[in-house]
């Protein structure tokens, strides 16, 4: 598969709560898709805790929602599908790519092996052993170090995809259900479970990861670093009180 | 009457279905960590499966769904009749 890789904006800046940063992938998504920006790539920096939840699943199934109401984790639904992560200021590396549908497989399990791939390779590169599992998985032998999701308009695909770099694996048990014996039988629990972070097994810092994937996807992709406009900006905040920072929305399921 | 009932699908995805429903099956919910293009076309799965007999067959559910033009990923329409039916037993 052949990309443009003359236009690429690379984002590697920018704090944002779990709202805007999911209001950003519905504006920056809705941007591409009316032709009015460049294909982007984003990377993610979060000032709270946090659990991005998948768009078709319900609330009270995926948290534990005393425990996230007294520790203040922000649980957002997103506007792809896939499963709930636990995330950590710093702890996790989570990308954005806005990319053109004309420039992603038609078959979806292919175009998430396809577009996972510049990070499998810079991965392997610093010595991490991971690999593509399908449907949208990153893993590692000791377990599943990240995850993908999509979505896709009527021209353009948001892939985005959350890792654990040094997560707290067991406060993840304590915020996700998926940690309660009886949600779920032992099979699926002690799958869903097992979780590999990347600390473990080297000793880059995570911004020397982050650079490492920039190296990766400018090799691949090509594309010049850049910034969010203020219009972009604006539109994602305006969205996140009106829509991702909202029950209505969030606990809707 | 109502009822949940969950399918895990190896090597995919878990889909679960809550119900109300008496001689037929009055409403739906889905829920999972699924992905369906477009996202919206879950109205459409729910309102299919709303309305039939409460002890419709998986098969005849499975038709029910496959009329819903939308892409299932992760989970199929054998999934999702077999989840109503656990719900709806």
């Amino acid at each position: 598969m052949s990309f443009d890789t003359t236009n690429w904006r690379i984002i590697d800046e920018g704090t944002y709560s779990e709202p805007v940063q999911q209001a950003l992938e519905e504006v920056l998504t809705d941007r591409l898709d009316r032709g009015e920006m460049d294909p982007t790539l984003r990377f993610w920096y979060r000032d709270t805790r946090g659990v991005p939840m998948g768009r078709f699943q319900a609330f009270e199934d995926e948290v534990a929602v005393d425990y996230v109401e007294e520790n203040g984790i922000d649980v957002v639904r997103r506007i792809t599908g896939g499963g709930a992560m636990y995330v950590e200021p710093g702890n996790v590396i989570t990308y954005s790519m806005y990319v053109p549908r004309s420039a992603v497989p038609d078959d979806i399990e292919a175009s998430y092996a396809t577009l996972d791939q510049w990070v499998i390779d810079a991965l392997n590169d610093i010595g991490l052993d991971v690999e593509h599992e399908p449907l949208n998985d990153i893993s590692h032998p000791d377990g599943k170090i990240g995850g993908a999701a999509q979505l896709r308009t009527g021209d353009a695909v948001l892939h985005h995809t959350t890792m654990s770099y040094a997560l707290d694996t067991e406060e993840m048990l304590r915020v996700l259900r998926i940690g309660e014996d009886k949600i779920s039988d032992k099979a699926v629990k002690s799958a869903e479970k097992r979780v590999a972070v990347m600390r473990d097994h080297i000793d880059e810092s995570r911004e020397e990861v982050i650079d490492a994937l920039v190296d990766s996807f400018q090799d691949t992709y090509g594309g010049s670093m850049g910034s969010l406009t203020d219009e972009e900006l604006s539109a994602a905040r305006k969205l996140a009180d009106e829509k991702f920072a909202t029950d209505e929305w969030n606990r809707s399921l | 009457m109502d009822g949940t009932g969950s399918v895990k699908v190896p090597d995919g995805k878990l889909v679960r279905v809550h119900a109300t429903y008496d001689d037929r099956i009055e409403s739906v919910r889905i829920t999972g960590d699924f992905f369906l293009e477009p996202p919206e076309a879950l109205e459409d799965l729910e309102a299919a499966l709303e309305g039939q007999p409460a002890d419709a067959s998986e098969d005849d559910l499975r038709a029910a769904v496959d009329g819903v033009d939308a892409q299932l990923i992760g989970f199929d329409a054998g999934d999702l009749a077999a989840a109503t039916v656990e719900a709806v037993r």
